[in-house]
């Protein structure tokens, strides 16, 4: 049995087509399986999963899974094509927070059905309109939203034609190597070895995931040792931990970037849409002091939208704290004196800590930050109206493939999507158009290059400034072992772990 | 009658006041539930789904109307009916609460008795300090100070959490009190290990509500002490502690079951610090989660609860100060 104590007040739910929260999809991933997912030693390695093989199918955009063929669900219900088609269209139509990864494909709720069909007992054919390669195409699949379910027992949980939404709130169908045995909402998630998971067994028997929503009490949690790990502790709660004998700290890179956006959209301070503002702005920020002292590890410095990691990211730092410089800048634009602007961020940890080293050395160069901590949901709503000056955000990709947050960075259609270029106001025909085309490419190294030029793009010139990349850092008992995790949200792996 | 009546009134203003507020948030519910990165589709979808579209009075009146048919509707964050998580969590909270007012009681009354006696003397300096002190030390800080001390130091009690993990998933929680459900369940040392995970924040709770209970019992045994039966009992020749426990006790405990009934009401609201330091699966944790999450059905059910107990216990309060004080008939 391993004790974990983390959080869980974030889970809306454990339904892989609803559940879009990180404890959520962390859980997920050890609970369901996809027809394709990464090799959890490596992030970048797409392993065969629930499908033991494809191939290009007869059509441009379509490819053809063939299942494992002893494949079970936990529950001994054999992996069918019909299970596949069950999951993915369901997921499409039920169209919940998780649907626009699958979207992506160009799948909507009067496609899908055409999209995913049979071709024999073993295998399942799947067709994308959208115009993107078979290596996108894979990404997207390996996102837990596209998760298989057991369609004979959430067809039998189901009620009013919910598609079984309700009971998978809280239970499981899948084939992943744990299985729910209970989920109290803010208490805890127990989940129960599948030992018939296809692939290895997991070491474990039982796995508990406990709320503890306070970092000190976690901390001492695993300091007893009635928890095994612990997760998100502060700064002073890692210091206070070192050099204890029966515990190890690891540091995980997380794909989670941080970073400042001002909103050109914002009518009432023309000075946000200044290209010399933002300029200035990459010269204000104390990224060492920050990442290094400030939030002791907690970070590293990072200053282009693709994590360390992720393929094709862009590992360049051009930017320091460089006071003299900004000034010059600004004094060469004609913003030496009284630019006030007003910077939202979140009202919790250490979100004031950034704000504050922030306000501190802005004020340096003459522009006075004017702090305003708020609620993450309201920081979010005003950023979707656009209605704040700046704001300093994370971003976490939402699959693993560039495109995610190329998209979101480098990309403002004027077909009504409301990316994050179009939250920051950012005029950009001539890099949409680019960062689309990346998406297209089907030749991977031409890839690689076209995000290389789009992140260096945006890091020279845009209403970003990027600055961090964080770390997952979990603190865990000596006696624990084999646990791994990945850069993404989702990729934690208990299947390995025991003590 | 004229009770029930006073119920309704309390509740239906308590509840357009806590919608109204919910209203005027900021936060919208959709981008709450689904996240920042949902589709637009999907956001509208979620919106019609909650009725959000609606005019509010019309969402109010639905709102009213369910709630006199008894539902409580499904929390926006956890999916789950209001109604069955409010009786999951709001005997974790009564079972806190309540033994934190006995030991409270049995504490402050005889402190404030005591301190009374003498007033301005040694002891009643120490009760104040003492009282003062469990009033308005950070309960939070005293909490991890005590869990530090107590649990991860001296080992001498449980930590976080109502149960140890080898017994909180195999005891069958049916009545929602810890101490209850473990001894019915017969599983050895499951009983004891609650007793263990209680002690902390019972404790704690209690230092907090002893502070309140002694030194408002105090100042109501004082206020009596220049009466003239007082005068007269001292010159028939009574005792000092005659005169306290025969004649002043008795007249000030209209007060202090005021006090005590209190104390227990804001107990029952649920020790939100104290709550989220013991990973205490509470009435006040549940209502804080709400409020973050934005999860307005959560937080008018919590909210309607509390209200609903602050009024029957000042109506048992009336009923108490009439029994134990006859001038009040």
């Amino acid at each position: 049995m391993l004790v974990v104590a983390q959080s869980l007040d974030d889970i809306v739910s454990l339904d892989p087509a609803e559940g879009f929260e990180l404890s959520s999809l962390q859980a997920l991933n050890n609970v369901y399986q996809r027809l394709v997912q990464p090799n959890a030693d490596d992030s970048q390695d797409l392993m065969p999963t629930l499908a033991s093989r494809w191939a290009p199918g007869p059509m441009p955009h379509s490819l053809v899974f063939e299942l494992k063929a002893d494949a079970v669900f936990a529950s001994g219900h054999p992996v069918r094509p019909e299970d596949v088609i069950f999951s993915l269209r369901r997921a499409v139509k039920m169209n919940r927070a998780p649907v626009f990864i699958l979207n992506e494909l160009g799948w909507r709720a009067d496609n899908i059905d055409a999209s995913v069909t049979k071709v024999d007992a073993h295998r399942v054919e799947v067709t994308w309109p959208g115009n993107v390669g078979a290596a996108f195409a894979l990404s997207i699949l390996t996102a837990p939203v596209a998760s298989i379910l057991d369609a004979t027992l959430v067809q039998a949980h189901e009620t009013n034609g919910d598609s079984g939404n309700a009971w998978l709130k809280t239970h499981s169908a899948g084939s992943g190597p744990f299985k729910i045995r209970r989920y109290i909402a803010h208490e805890a998630l127990v989940l129960d070895a599948n030992p018939s998971s296809p692939g290895d067994a997991p070491l474990l028997s039982t796995l508990i995931i406990k709320n503890v929503a306070d970092a000190a009490s976690r901390r001492l949690l695993v300091e007893v040792g009635d928890a095994d790990m612990a997760r998100d502790l502060g700064p002073d709660q890692l210091a206070a931990l070192e050099g204890k004998p029966d515990l190890k700290t690891v540091n995980y890179p997380s794909a989670t970037i941080h970073y400042l956006m001002f909103n050109t959209a914002n009518r009432d301070n023309p000075v946000l849409k200044n290209p010399k503002l933002w300029e200035a702005a990459r010269w204000l920020i104390d990224y060492e002091g920050i990442a290094e002292r400030l939030l002791k590890g907690e970070f590293t410095v990072h200053q282009a939208f693709l994590a360390a990691g992720f393929p094709g990211a862009l590992d360049s730092t051009p930017y320091h704290l460089d006071i003299p410089k900004a000034r010059a800048i600004l004094a060469g634009a004609g913003l030496d004196q009284g630019v006030h602007i007003t910077l939202s961020v979140f009202n919790q940890p250490p979100y004031g800590d950034i704000a504050q080293s922030l306000q501190s050395t802005f004020a340096q160069a003459g522009i006075q930050l004017d702090i305003l901590p708020s609620l993450a949901g309201e920081v979010y709503s005003k950023v979707r109206e656009r209605s704040e000056e700046a704001v300093w955000l994370y971003w976490v990709p939402d699959y693993f493939d560039a495109n995610s947050t190329a998209g979101a960075f480098a990309r403002n259609p004027d077909d009504g999507t409301k990316t994050l270029a179009w939250r920051a106001g950012w005029e950009i025909p001539e890099l949409s158009r680019a960062t689309t085309a990346a998406a297209q490419e089907l030749d991977p190294a031409a890839r690689q290059r076209d995000y290389l030029a789009l992140q260096a793009a945006v890091q020279e010139s845009s209403p970003y400034v990027i600055a961090l990349q964080a770390r997952a850092t979990v603190v865990m008992r000596k006696v624990v072992h084999g646990y791994r995790q990945g850069l993404d949200a989702e990729m934690v792996y208990y299947d390995r772990a025991a003590k | 009658m004229q009770g029930i009546a006073t119920l309704a009134f309390t509740l239906a203003g308590l509840l357009l006041v806590t919608f109204g507020l919910s209203r005027l948030s900021p936060v919208d519910p959709a981008v709450q539930i689904l996240g920042d990165h949902a589709s637009q589709s999907a956001y509208a979808e979620m919106r019609r789904t909650l009725g959000l579209n609606d005019p509010w009075p019309v969402q109010f009146e639905r709102y009213v109307v369910r709630l006199a048919h008894g539902d409580l509707g499904v929390s926006l964050s956890t999916g789950e009916r209001v109604s069955d998580e409010l009786r999951r969590v709001f005997p974790a909270t009564m079972e806190l609460a309540s033994l934190s007012l006995v030991l409270s009681t049995l504490v402050g009354l005889p402190l404030g008795i005591l301190a009374a006696g003498r007033p301005r003397g040694v002891l009643d300096g120490v009760v104040r300090v003492v009282s003062l002190l469990g009033n308005s030390l950070p309960i939070y800080w005293l909490g991890l100070l005590a869990l530090y001390v107590f649990y991860a130091h001296w080992h001498w009690v449980a930590g976080p959490g109502r149960l140890d993990d080898a017994y909180e998933y195999t005891i069958d929680m049916r009545s929602g009190s810890v101490l209850l459900d473990s001894w019915r369940s017969g599983v050895q040392g499951a009983f004891t290990n609650a007793v263990a995970h209680l002690i902390l924040p019972v404790v704690l709770l209690a230092a907090y509500a002893v502070g309140n209970v002694t030194r408002l019992s105090r100042a109501a045994l004082l206020n009596e002490g220049g009466k003239e039966y007082v005068m007269l009992a001292r010159a028939k020749g009574a005792g000092e502690a005659r005169v306290l426990l025969g004649h002043m006790l008795p007249n000030a405990a209209a007060v202090i079951v005021t006090v005590v009934a209190l104390t227990y009401a804001n107990l029952l609201e649920g020790a939100v610090l104290i709550e989220t330091v013991f990973a205490w699966p509470g009435l006040g944790r549940y209502l804080t989660t709400a409020l973050f999450a934005a999860d307005t059905p959560a937080v008018l059910g919590g909210t309607l609860l509390i209200g609903v107990c602050f009024v029957l216990i000042n109506g048992l309060t009336d009923v108490l100060v009439k029994l134990v004080d006859p001038r009040t008939r």
